[in-house]
């Protein structure tokens, strides 16, 4: 099997997310040309136009947003700097002398293209992107990190402060920068150039290899890494990709505008453009649209009541009972209230992650490249030599000690069990092997070669792949799409094995039926056959199973036995496994080791293990005197 | 020297209000995980009650339990009609939430109350001024110095002394334990709310005579202090709120006269901006704040 | 300085050492006197807690499938079982935890089913929790005002009285940070807690989990003197042998379901209990 054909279904992914593009382009274009032609006044096409422009800017936001799950209040503080400095770049020298004339650099003097300004503006604000980016990095952004959100806000508040306080180059609070400009971006042509790049962006970034293992991410950060994913990476991919769409818009905003003001990019416009997000749905770019839309209808609808009140519908009661409610500005209201409503009684929005083109993909029923059930797997003859060794392992939390001096060797094609009683320190050892806890003294090494300093996505690319005993599975994502994760990362990292088609592990899992579900929807033991099928698409040189039969019903774990030995046999990985259950372990084990109050107490065949006194009072638990 | 004596006492009178204002904050952190956008709103809103009653003649000397009156119950008011209703959701959500809190709050103001700026007589005293030495001191800043202190100290007695301040530090800790020890989930966390309003309400009481007007959007500036100043303490630590309070406070009057001419009026920019670092390499605030990962 | 201490502030430094801690459990007397308090609480209900066909679901997970199971007024009942068997789950669905979404839970006569845990702990039902989970940036003093936060204050002093007489090893620590006791005292410290509240019926989850195995022995004296006291009990322990033993009667649970039941004695001459609690089917 070559690694190019691991994905029997990626072709149809990129086309269709075109034809989505486009469709949702369509959807808002013609729907906004339909809208001025019917209404047929000056302010209809600027409320289109003003919709388009939005639209660029919270699809931009959503690639960030909504892929990685990090909320940002930053996003229409980059919108200030790329509107700046297109305004700087763009105003002609007159208009500068007036507003700015004590500009630094010879500003005042520079007057370029609009087009050339756009994007200057936009490479200024990836600059300042990357930056800001290395340190969400650092603060350890993840799905709904507080920190991370309040590095945003900081970039926000900021930009603002910076905007409102330095004349000399903004024009400061009051006066702010107008437009006279020496070209032209053509009216709308700009605006549809701009906006058709923005949806084709966005659902190609989420359809992409960085796209996918970023919402792996955002909706398990600990699975993700656990499955090579180096979720820092896809997240500064993410945000410099939304910030250059949201700099392009901004731009297009201050020049549609026609000027430039503090105000204009700071809380209002952050409300506005988090609201439009999150009443579609956040996870989707088909809900960043309709939410846009349905906001911008329902924003003009109050704010056109407020202005006329009943008149609004052709009735003109005086003392109208509501008229109090009927006032100038009465859209803010209805943002705010659309923030709370959506967030207590629908936080995912009208659509959560729903996209048109995947819709499309399905009511068209094309020829699926891959609907057949694959044949089963061949075992694999030649086992690639491995070796894991662990020696003297100690581990502290606090003053508890939950491992010392814990060792153990495993090699391929050997499955080795390890068990104890309930605190043991088990999982301890295993998060000790797979980088999540630090060993306060002791090492392992894989293959000779020392791997204690390793982080958690480093050992998965390494080889080392475990399952979690809670089950961390990317419950948004589908069965396939969870496979998929891990065998992307294969493909780049762990090439000098023998990778498995990602449709043919389903189908050994037993999940080929299931292959379009959700993950969170599969029942108990599915998501437990769905995690082995993950680990295994990354090929390890070591599988690393931590409790996979705990909750399962007797002829459950019986199954799985084989299914554990089976899988493993076919991409070559040696297993270790952890259990408390003495039946599976001396079933499915080549060895065992046991542990007690964090040490080895024992080791050795299945037969010698089971005999071992140690072992059964370690299970049943000492008698008074022993 | 005697600037930096000056900047001093300025500061800490400053950061007395910003300890107050992050006090609230912390305490809703620590029970709910809700940073909450919204607590300048308790500020805004007894603004508006402090306008209309000096409108219509009262004295300070009312109007100061009336503001923490409105505040306390505005802050119960916000918790029964938004926050109730997001328990235990995520932080994305909880942080939205408590944004369209602060938003809705003004927005409503600004509709059917009043869009223009209300102007209101300070109280006389607030400009005096005494001198200790050659040091020129505020009585203003004395007084809230003064009160300040004496609030923390009230606090620290409630926490540490009385069950209801032993059942919010439990369940600021480990809220499903505290259930299991008969601490009832609505108790604490209204408890919670009316202790943060009666905090913003006190911080509201000197922000407002300084003020000495309002408008819908008035919150904005008292909360993003309380926000900035817990998130410095580390969110959820009580000590470090109270610290972040008094060292937002110094900061901003310290930078604000070594900050060459030009670069004055940054002061706040620069702050939140050291702020931005202080979190880029430590997430958990000054005091940091343990996190250990659950497999 | 102000506040003593409020939420999760880490706790770095844990330094009794191993011999003063001994010496401290040492001193731990595990023969209560809380006659007075628990002899006069005792219900007149014939079933104390009764769970009838109780099913509790993660999702789409059933970690407890038709549970049914008695507890009479003043017996110790053991509930033991391999890892992942669903015990946890159970107490958990009993004390208000979690919510089981089939099956009726009977308190003293009173359907209690999806009760919140507030109201069942003043109903007479207290839980330890697994892991103990005291508060560890509390002291001892207050973790135990905090367990009697449902009794009166006059009870609640006399309530702190007497867990300082009892609890040697709590008194010469009262003013402690909780974070700072050992895996002993820690147990003793969030069984005192409990028992603040004046429970009638006290459910424990895996006492002795992680302790060496003489304070093993500890946790098994105060589970019979609690027993001594008239305190209903219903324990989830993994040690199962020194379990049955200080059981009046216990159940055995596996796969989310009640496998056997019997008295504690009839339960350990079982031959096929080592297989039946570490697994089977399999070989």
């Amino acid at each position: 099997m070559t690694p190019n054909n691991l994905f029997p279904n990626k072709q149809r992914d990129i086309g269709f997310s075109a034809l989505g593009a486009l469709g949702l382009f369509a959807l808002l274009v013609g729907g906004g040309l339909a809208y001025q032609a019917i209404v047929g006044t000056g302010s209809a096409e600027r409320l289109i136009t003003t919709m388009l422009i939005d639209a660029i800017i919270v699809v931009g936001i959503q690639i960030y947003v909504g892929n990685t799950g990090v909320l940002s209040f930053g996003h229409v503080g980059f919108g200030a700097i790329a509107g700046y400095a297109f305004a700087l770049f763009a105003i002609t020298p007159e208009e500068k002398l007036k507003r700015i004339p004590d500009a630094p650099w010879g500003l005042v003097d520079v007057s370029l293209n609009p087009w050339l300004a756009l994007l200057l503006a936009t490479v200024i604000c990836l600059v300042v992107a990357v930056i800001v980016g290395v340190g969400l990095a650092r603060s350890g952004a993840e799905s709904g990190a507080v920190a991370a959100t309040v590095i945003t806000l900081a970039l926000l508040f900021v930009t603002h402060e910076v905007a409102r306080n330095w004349p000399d180059v903004t024009g400061g609070d009051r006066a702010g920068l107008s437009f006279a400009i020496g070209g032209s971006l053509d009216g709308r042509i700009a605006i549809y150039i701009a906006l058709l790049a923005a949806l084709l962006v966005a659902r190609w970034y989420a359809q992409s290899r960085s796209g996918r293992l970023a919402v792996a991410a955002r909706e398990d950060n600990l699975a993700a890494r656990a499955m090579g994913v180096n979720p820092l990476v896809q997240q500064m991919a993410a945000l410099l990709i939304s910030v250059a769409v949201v700099s392009v818009g901004a731009g297009l905003k201050v020049y549609e505008e026609g000027s430039i003001l503090p105000d204009n990019f700071f809380f209002n416009y952050t409300l506005l453009t988090l609201v439009m997000l999150i009443v579609g749905g956040r996870n989707g770019v088909t809900g960043a649209v309709v939410g846009v839309i349905v906001m911008t209808a329902g924003r003009e609808l109050t704010r056109r009541l407020g202005q006329d009140g009943y008149e609004l519908f052709g009735i003109g009661l005086d003392d109208a009972p509501l008229d109090w409610i009927f006032r100038e500005n009465l859209q803010t209201v209805f943002l705010g209230l659309s923030m709370l409503g959506f967030m207590i009684w629908r936080p995912s929005g009208l659509l959560d992650d729903w996209e048109l083109d995947e819709w499309l993909h399905r009511r068209l029923n094309l020829p699926k490249t891959a609907d057949e059930q694959p044949d089963s797997l061949t075992e694999l003859e030649d086992v690639p030599q491995a070796n894991l060794r662990v020696s003297d392992v100690d581990v502290r939390f606090g003053g508890f000690q939950a491992l010392s001096g814990a060792g153990l060797e495993a090699n391929s094609g050997e499955i080795v069990g390890l068990i104890g009683p309930n605190g043991a320190g088990k999982t301890t050892l295993v998060n000790v092997i797979t980088g999540l806890v630090e060993p306060s003294a002791g090492s392992f090494e894989v293959n000779g070669h020392d791997a204690t300093a390793l982080a958690p996505f480093e050992l998965a690319r390494g080889g080392l792949v475990r399952t979690f005993q809670n089950l961390r599975l990317f419950g948004a994502l589908t069965v396939r799409e969870n496979v998929e994760v891990a065998a992307m990362i294969a493909q780049q990292h762990r090439t000098d094995r023998v990778l498995r088609d990602t449709d043919a592990l389903i189908a050994e899992a037993g999940l080929w039926p299931l292959r379009d579900r959700r993950a969170r929807e599969l029942d108990y033991g599915n998501s437990r056959r769905l995690e082995l099928a993950r680990a295994a698409a990354l090929s390890p040189a070591f599988l690393l199973l931590d409790e996979p039969t705990s909750g399962m019903s007797d002829e459950e774990s019986l199954a799985m036995v084989e299914q554990v030995r089976h899988m493993a046999a076919t991409v070559g990985a040696g297993v270790l496994v952890i259990d408390h259950d003495l039946a599976f372990i001396t079933g499915i084990s080549d060895r065992i080791y046991v542990l007690d109050q964090g040490r080895i107490i024992a080791d050795g065949s299945p037969t010698d293990v089971q005999a071992n006194p140690a072992v059964q009072a370690a299970y049943l638990g000492s008698t008074a005197d022993a | 020297m005697i600037e930096l004596a000056q900047n001093l006492i300025d500061g800490l009178g400053r950061g007395s209000i910003y300890a107050l204002l992050a006090l609230g904050v912390a305490v809703i952190f620590g029970v709910m995980h809700l940073l909450n956008f919204a607590h300048g709103e308790m500020i805004t809103v007894s603004g508006y009650a402090a306008f209309w009653a000096l409108n219509a003649g009262w004295s300070w000397t009312l109007i100061v339990p009336l503001i923490l009156v409105v505040s306390v119950v505005t802050s119960l008011l916000i918790e029964r009609l938004a926050f109730s209703r997001v328990r235990g959701a995520s932080d994305f959500t909880l942080l939205l939430t408590s944004f369209g809190v602060h938003f809705l709050v003004s927005a409503v103001l600004l509709l059917y109350v009043s869009a223009s700026v209300k102007n209101y007589p300070r109280p006389g005293w607030v400009a005096d001024t005494w001198a200790v030495g050659s040091l020129r001191v505020e009585v203003f800043d004395t007084v809230v110095i003064v009160v300040t202190i004496i609030t923390l100290l009230a606090t620290t007695a409630l926490l540490q002394r009385t069950m209801f301040g032993l059942a919010l530090r439990a369940a600021a800790a480990d809220f499903d334990t505290a259930r299991l020890m008969g601490v009832r989930s609505n108790s604490v966390i209204r408890g919670a709310f009316a202790l943060s309003g009666l905090l913003a309400g006190i911080a509201g009481v000197f922000w407002l005579m300084r003020a000495g007007s309002t408008n819908p959007t008035a919150g904005i500036d008292p909360m993003l202090k309380g926000v900035l100043a817990a998130l410095i303490g580390g969110l959820g630590s009580l000590r470090g709120a109270v610290l972040g309070g008094f060292a937002l406070g110094l900061a901003e009057v310290l930078l604000r006269s070594w900050l060459p001419n030009g670069l004055a009026s940054l002061t706040e920019g620069v702050v939140f901006a050291l702020i931005a670092l202080l979190f880029i390499f430590r997430p958990g605030g000054l005091i940091s704040v343990g996190h250990a990962e659950r497999v | 300085m102000f506040f003593g201490s409020f939420g999760s502030e880490n706790n770095k430094s844990f330094k009794t050492t191993r011999a003063l801690r001994s010496l401290a459990e040492r001193t731990c007397s595990a023969r209560l006197d809380f006659a007075q308090l628990f002899r006069s609480s005792l219900s007149h209900a014939s079933h104390m807690l009764q769970l009838d066909k109780v099913t509790t679901k993660y999702g789409a997970i059933s970690a407890l499938r038709d549970v049914s199971l008695t507890v009479q007024p003043g017996e110790v009942v053991g509930l033991i079982g391999p890892n992942g068997a669903g015990k946890t789950t159970l107490l958990n669905s009993v004390a208000g935890l979690l919510q089981p979404s089939g099956g009726t839970v009977t308190l003293n006569g009173d359907d209690v089913t999806g009760s919140e845990p507030e109201n069942l702990l003043r109903q007479g039902l207290a839980l330890v929790p697994e892991h103990r989970r005291i508060f560890i940036d509390l002291t001892v003093e207050e973790n135990l005002k905090i367990g009697g936060a449902t009794v009166s204050g006059h009870d609640r002093n006399r309530l702190l009285a007497d867990m300082r007489q009892q609890f040697p090893v709590l008194q010469s620590k009262w003013t402690t940070r909780a974070g700072y006791l050992s895996g002993g005292e820690a147990q003793q410290l969030a069984i005192a807690r409990a028992l603040m509240a004046k429970p009638k019926l006290l459910m424990m989850d895996e006492p002795s989990l992680g302790l060496a195995p003489i304070l093993v022995d500890m946790v098994f004296e105060l589970i019979g003197s609690l027993k001594d006291n008239g305190v209903t009990l219903l324990v989830v322990e993994q040690n199962a042998t020194r379990m049955l033993a200080a059981s009046d009667r216990a159940y055995v649970m596996r796969s989310g379901q009640i496998v056997s039941e019997g008295s504690g004695e009839e339960l350990l001459e079982r031959t096929d209990l080592f297989e039946s609690f570490v697994g089977g089917g399999t070989s």
